[in-house]
C-alpha cells in the first residue's frame, strides 16, 4: 500500500456566488426554561450547500423551523434573500425530519396538492413534477400511495414536493437519518445536481461523511456554533495529520495509546473508527516511530500505518473532547457476568420465515449468535431486519422455521427466557411521560433487579448519559440521542445474557457513539450474546460477525474481514477537482455499483490491477477535463461492500420495491 | 408480586401526569350525573296551555281556574281572534283549551258542557301527559260540582300527529343526532391528524392564510354533512313514513347551514386540540352528548330545571331540531323558522372564528 503525501487543494464544487442568501444573527430560542438555540449567527451564500452538523438536541431542528418561517424566534433575526424568514416562505422549500406529507395520497396527488398550496400554475405542476420524479427515479411510482414507499423513496418524494414551487432556498432537516447508505448516496447525488443548477441548500445532518460534500459546514453543539468553514478549513484547523493504524488487538492498543496520549505531546487525539485507529499527530513520521515502540514494549505487535488528512469526524470528535463532552467512562457495574456460557449458542434461528398476508418479509434466515459475540445485522430499511429481530427475541411468531433463545427451544416466550433477554428499540423503549428515574425504577421492577443493585445501576446510567442530577427530568423532554442512552441503561440493568439492540446509536453524537460501543464490547466480554443493527457501517466493523439482509434474505455473512476480502476487484480512491461530475461520468462507463462518492473522495472498484485501473480511470476523467489530484488503492470499507451487495441484489431483481 | 406493583405504580404515575385522563376520571362523571339527572325527566311540569274563553262567564272562569291551580300546567293568554293552534308554533302553548259560548248555560241547564282541548301532538310523550293531566283536572272538577250541574265533557283532539306516532317525533330527533355527531367527528379527526402527523408543517411553509386553509376544510366537511343528510332524509320518508308538511325550503336551507355549523365545530375542535384521541372525546361530549340531552331531542327542554336551561340556548342542535320538526309535523314555514336559521348560521360563524383565532399565526406554537 502506498503512502502518498497529499496536497489537498481546494476542491471545486461549483463556486457559489457572493450574494448572501441566508443571514442569521444572534438567534435564540427558548422553550420555557430550556434554551435550545443560544445565539447562533451564520451566513449562507447563494448557490452554496451549507451543512449544519451536530447530534440530537443541538438545536438544528429549532433553527430550521425558524428559518422556514414556521416558528417564532425568541430573539435574533433571520433574513432570507433580503426578507424576514416569515415573509420569504414562498421562496423556501422545507424538508422535515419525519415524513410530513400525506401517506394516504398517491405520489401524484401529493405533488398536486403541494403545488396548489404553493400556487404553482397547473400545467407547471405536472411538468415540474414529472421532471423531478424522473431525476430521482420515482416516475414509475406516480400512482403509488406515499405510505407504501420505502423510507428513502419517501424522502425523495418530499424533495420533489419541496422543489415543485422552484424555491430559491432549500432547507433539509436531517433528510437521510435512518435511510440506508445506498439511498443516502443517491439523495446526495441529487442534491449536488440541484446545487450545480444554482439552488441554495441548507442541510442538517448527523452524518459527517455527508458534511464533507458541503461547500461549508458549521459545527453546532448545545445550541451554539463552535466552528464554521469549508470542510478543508475545518480539517486543517486541527493542525494535525491523521495516522491510520491497523492491527489485530485494536481495543488494547486504543486503551494504551489513549492513556499515553495525555503525556504524549505528539499525539493530539486517539479515535476508534471501525477496524482502525485514527491518531491525530503533528509529525506523522516521528509519531509512527514513537507509537511503534510503545506498542512493541507492551507486546501488542507491530502495526500497519498510513498517513492521511484528518476527516471531519476526527475534527468533530476532537472538538467535542475539547469542550469537555467526554462521556462518563466508568465501567458498567456487573454483578452477574455470564462468562461461563461462552461458546454456546445464545440466539439460534434456522430458516426463519415470516409472511404477512401475501407478502414475505423474511425468507429462510438462519443466524447463530454465541455468548460473548457481537453480531451485526445490516440492511436497508425494509429489508426485514426489524421483523427478524422481533422474531428472534420472541415478540413475533415466525410463519416457519426453528428458534432457540437463551437455551430454550420451544417456548421462546416463557417468563424464564424473557428474564434473560434485554431489548432496546430505536422507536420505543421508555415512557415519555415518566421521569428518568421513574422509568429506570419501573424497568428494574419489571425485570426483578435486586434492590441492592438498583442504586448503582441507576447511577451508572445517569453518568453514561451525562445526566447526573437530572433524574427527575421527564423523559419526553429529552432529545432523541439522550433518550437512547437512558434506554440502553434501562435495557441492561438486569444484566441479560442475550441483548437485542435495534439501531441504538441513531442520532447520537460521534463521541457518545464510541462510548456506546465501549459498553457493548464490555458486555460481550462479560459473556452476553448481542445482536445489533445499525446504519453507521463503521460501527459494524466492531462486530465479531455480520449478516447482510436484502429483501428478506441473508445474502452475505461472516466476520468483517472475511466479507471485505470476498470482494472481487480493487478499490481505487481518487481525489478529483469535480467529484460529482466525475462520479456521473464514470457511472456511464462502468456499472453503477462500482462508483460512489465518500465525502470528497471518489471510490471506483475495478477488476484490473491497481496501476492499470488508475491509469484507465484517469484517462476517462481527463476526457471530460476532470483532473485527478491523487489516486491510490484504498481498502474496502464495509460501506463499499454494503453498496455493492445491495446494488447487485437490485440488478438481480431481488429488490422489488426500490427504483 | 413486585412486578405487579411495579406495573400498578407506573400506571398511577402516568394517570396523575395526564391531564386529559384526570378530567375523564374526575370531572366528567360529575358533569354527566348532573346533566343526566336533571335533564332526563319525562314527567310534565309547567307546560303552557292556551285558553280561549268564548263564553266569558263566571262558570267558565271558574273552570279555567281549575287549570290554573294545576302544577303541571300553567295558563297563557291568547287573543281570541287568532287560531289556537298557531300557539303551537314556537311552543307558546302545548295545548289549547277552547271554551265555547253558552258554556255556563250548558253547565246549569244542559246535560253536558262540551269544551275542546287541542293537544300539540308533535311531541308524543308530552302530548300524552298533557292530555292525561287535562282529563284528571276535568274529572276532579266534575266531582266537585253539585248534583244539579252538568259534567264538563272534553273533546280532546290531537293536532299535528293525530296518530301520536312517536316515529314522527323520534325520527327527526335521530336525524338531527346523526348530523350532529358524524360530520364533526370526521372534521375534528382530520384536523387533529394534521397536527399530530406534522403534515401541518408543509402547510405552514406554504404561507397559505389561515382562512383559506380553514374554509377549504370546512367546505369539504359541509359537503360530507349534506351528503349524509340525503340518505337519512330518504330513510325518514320511507321507513318513518314522514313527509314534508308545507314549504320544505326552510328545512333545506337549515340543513345546509347546520352542516356548515357542525363542520366548523369539528374543525375548531381539531385545531384547538391537535390530538385525535382527545378530539374524539370533545366532539363526543360536545357534539353528541350536549345535543342529545339538551337540545330538546328526546327530553323536552321545558323539563330541564331553569338553572340549567340556559345551557340549551347555546346548543346548536336545539335550533335545528325545531326546524326539522316543524318541517315534518307543523309546516309553519319561514315566519317561525327564519330566526332559527340565522342562529344556526351565526353559531357556525362563531366556531369558524374561534378556529381562525387559533390558527391565525400559521406557525408552530412554541
Amino acid at each position: 500500500m502506498t503512502s502518498a503525501a497529499l496536497e489537498t487543494t481546494a476542491v471545486s464544487l461549483q463556486e457559489p456566488h457572493a450574494q448572501s442568501a441566508v443571514r442569521v444573527d444572534g438567534l435564540w430560542k427558548r422553550y420555557g426554561t430550556t434554551e435550545a438555540v443560544r445565539g447562533i449567527s451564520l451566513s449562507v451564500s447563494s448557490g452554496e450547500i451549507f451543512g449544519l452538523i451536530g447530534p440530537d438536541g443541538a438545536g438544528k431542528t429549532s433553527t430550521f423551523q425558524i428559518l422556514a418561517g414556521v416558528m417564532e424566534a425568541s430573539a435574533g433575526t433571520v433574513v432570507v434573500f433580503g426578507k424576514p424568514a416569515r415573509e420569504a416562505r414562498s421562496q423556501t422549500g422545507y424538508l422535515t425530519q419525519t415524513f410530513s406529507l400525506y401517506e394516504d395520497l398517491s405520489v401524484r396527488e401529493n405533488i398536486r396538492y403541494i403545488g396548489d398550496l404553493r400556487r404553482v400554475p397547473r400545467e407547471e405542476i405536472a411538468e415540474r413534477g414529472r421532471r423531478y420524479l424522473e431525476m430521482f427515479d420515482l416516475d414509475r411510482f406516480e400512482d403509488r400511495l406515499a405510505g407504501r414507499l420505502s423510507g428513502g423513496m419517501k424522502q425523495k418524494l418530499a424533495l420533489v414536493c419541496a422543489l415543485v414551487s422552484e424555491p430559491r432556498v432549500l432547507l433539509l432537516d436531517e433528510p437521510t437519518t435512518g435511510v440506508d447508505p445506498v439511498s443516502r448516496r443517491e439523495f446526495w447525488d441529487a442534491l449536488s445536481h440541484l446545487s450545480a443548477d444554482g439552488l441554495t441548500i441548507l442541510v442538517a445532518t448527523p452524518y459527517l461523511d455527508e458534511a464533507e460534500r458541503c461547500h461549508r459546514v458549521a459545527l453546532i453543539h448545545q445550541g451554539q456554533i463552535h466552528q464554521t468553514g469549508s470542510p478543508a478549513e475545518l480539517r486543517a484547523s486541527l493542525g494535525a495529520k491523521r495516522l491510520e493504524l491497523r492491527m489485530p488487538r485494536l481495543a488494547e492498543a486504543e486503551t494504551l495509546l489513549a492513556k499515553n496520549a495525555s503525556a504524549n505531546r505528539e499525539v493530539v487525539d486517539v479515535q476508534r473508527f471501525g477496524d482502525r485507529l485514527d491518531l491525530l499527530v503533528r509529525n506523522p513520521e516521528e509519531a509512527e516511530d514513537l507509537i511503534a515502540r510503545q506498542l512493541k514494549s507492551a507486546q501488542l505487535g507491530s502495526p500497519d500505518f498510513h498517513i492521511d488528512e484528518p476527516t471531519l469526524e476526527n475534527t468533530f470528535v476532537a472538538r467535542l473532547r475539547g469542550l469537555g463532552s467526554e462521556v462518563g467512562s466508568a465501567g458498567f457495574p456487573s454483578r452477574h457476568p455470564h462468562t461461563d456460557l461462552r461458546g454456546q449458542v445464545g440466539i439460534g434461528a434456522k430458516s426463519l420465515t415470516k409472511q404477512f398476508g401475501g407478502f414475505t418479509a423474511v425468507k429462510g434466515v438462519s443466524v447463530q449468535v454465541r455468548y460473548g459475540e457481537v453480531y451485526g445485522l445490516l440492511g436497508a430499511n425494509g429489508a426485514g431486519k426489524t421483523t427478524t429481530i422481533k422474531m428472534l427475541c420472541g415478540l413475533l411468531a415466525p410463519t416457519a422455521g426453528e428458534m432457540e433463545l437463551a437455551g430454550e427451544r420451544g417456548s421462546v416466550r416463557s417468563p424464564k427466557v424473557r428474564q434473560h433477554i434485554g431489548y432496546m428499540s430505536q422507536k420505543f423503549s421508555l415512557y415519555d411521560d415518566l421521569s428518568i428515574r421513574e422509568n429506570l425504577d419501573f424497568f428494574a421492577g419489571v425485570y426483578g433487579v435486586p434492590e441492592e443493585e438498583r442504586e448503582e445501576k441507576r447511577r451508572w446510567t445517569l453518568s453514561f448519559s451525562g445526566l447526573e442530577g437530572k433524574e427527575s427530568q421527564i423523559t419526553g423532554s429529552l432529545p432523541g440521542g439522550w433518550k437512547q442512552r437512558v434506554a440502553l441503561g434501562a435495557a441492561i440493568m438486569h444484566e441479560p445474557s442475550v441483548l437485542f439492540l435495534d439501531e441504538p446509536t441513531s442520532g447520537v453524537d460521534p463521541l457518545a457513539r464510541r462510548a456506546f460501543w465501549k459498553v457493548i464490547n464490555r458486555l460481550a466480554d462479560l459473556g452476553s450474546a448481542i445482536l445489533v443493527t445499525t446504519h453507521y457501517l463503521e460501527e459494524a466493523e466492531q462486530c465479531n460477525r455480520l449478516g447482510f439482509m436484502v429483501a428478506g434474505e441473508l445474502v452475505a455473512e461472516g466476520t468483517p474481514s472475511e466479507i471485505k476480502s470476498r470482494q472481487r476487484g480493487h478499490l481505487l480512491e481518487f481525489i478529483v477537482d469535480q467529484p460529482q461530475r466525475a462520479a456521473d461520468l464514470l457511472k456511464k462507463h462502468l456499472e453503477r455499483w462500482r462508483v460512489s462518492l465518500f465525502g470528497d473522495r471518489l471510490h471506483v472498484i475495478r477488476d484490473d490491477d491497481v496501476d492499470a485501473g488508475i491509469r484507465r480511470t484517469t484517462q476517462e476523467l481527463a476526457g471530460e477535463n476532470i483532473r485527478v489530484l491523487s489516486a491510490r488503492e484504498g481498502r474496502f470499507s464495509l460501506e463499499d461492500v454494503f453498496i455493492t451487495v445491495v446494488e447487485k441484489a437490485r440488478q438481480q431483481g431481488k429488490v422489488a420495491t426500490e427504483g | 408480586m413486585r412486578r405487579i406493583f411495579a406495573q400498578t405504580k407506573k400506571e398511577f404515575t402516568q394517570i396523575l401526569r395526564d391531564r386529559l385522563a384526570l378530567a375523564l376520571v374526575l370531572v366528567l362523571p360529575l358533569l354527566i350525573l348532573l346533566l343526566l339527572g336533571s335533564a332526563i325527566s319525562l314527567t310534565v311540569t309547567e307546560l303552557p296551555i292556551v285558553v280561549q274563553d268564548f263564553d266569558d262567564s263566571t262558570a267558565s272562569r271558574n273552570f279555567i281556574d281549575a287549570f290554573r291551580a294545576s302544577n303541571a300546567l300553567y295558563v297563557v293568554s291568547w287573543p281570541s281572534n287568532r287560531k289556537p293552534e298557531e300557539s303551537f308554533n314556537g311552543n307558546r302553548g302545548r295545548a289549547a283549551l277552547i271554551i265555547p259560548a253558552h258554556f255556563e248555560r250548558n253547565i246549569l241547564r244542559g246535560s253536558s258542557a262540551p269544551v275542546q282541548f287541542l293537544v300539540d301532538g308533535s311531541d308524543a310523550n308530552t302530548a300524552n301527559l298533557v292530555a292525561g293531566n287535562a282529563i284528571r283536572i276535568i274529572r276532579a272538577y266534575n266531582a266537585g260540582g253539585g248534583a244539579d250541574t252538568a259534567p264538563v265533557k272534553a273533546e280532546i283532539r290531537l293536532w299535528y300527529n293525530p296518530g301520536l306516532s312517536s316515529d314522527k317525533y323520534s325520527g327527526p330527533g335521530v336525524f338531527v343526532l346523526a348530523m350532529s355527531m358524524f360530520p364533526p367527528l370526521l372534521a375534528s379527526l382530520a384536523m387533529a391528524k394534521e397536527g399530530e402527523k406534522k403534515t401541518i408543517l408543509q402547510v405552514y411553509v406554504s404561507n397559505i392564510p389561515a382562512q383559506q386553509y380553514l374554509l377549504g376544510k370546512i367546505i369539504a366537511f359541509t359537503l360530507v354533512g349534506i351528503a349524509e343528510s340525503i340518505p337519512l332524509i330518504i330513510l325518514l320518508r320511507t321507513y318513518f313514513g314522514l313527509s314534508f308538511v308545507g314549504d320544505p325550503s326552510p328545512f333545506l336551507v337549515a340543513t345546509v347551514l347546520y352542516a356548515f355549523c357542525v363542520a366548523s365545530f369539528g374543525v375548531m375542535v381539531g385545531a384547538l386540540i391537535p390530538s385525535r384521541v382527545a378530539a374524539i372525546q370533545v366532539v363526543a361530549l360536545g357534539g353528541f352528548l350536549l345535543v342529545f340531552l339538551l337540545s330538546g331531542l328526546i327530553f323536552p327542554i321545558d323539563n330541564i330545571p331553569p338553572e340549567l336551561r340556559w345551557i340549551s340556548d347555546f346548543v346548536w342542535g336545539k335550533y335545528y331540531i325545531y326546524v326539522v320538526r316543524d318541517a315534518f309535523l307543523q309546516g309553519s314555514g319561514w315566519p317561525s323558522t327564519w330566526l332559527r336559521n340565522v342562529v344556526i348560521a351565526f353559531m357556525g360563524s362563531i366556531f369558524y372564528f374561534l378556529a381562525w383565532g387559533t390558527m391565525r399565526r400559521m406557525q408552530v406554537k412554541a
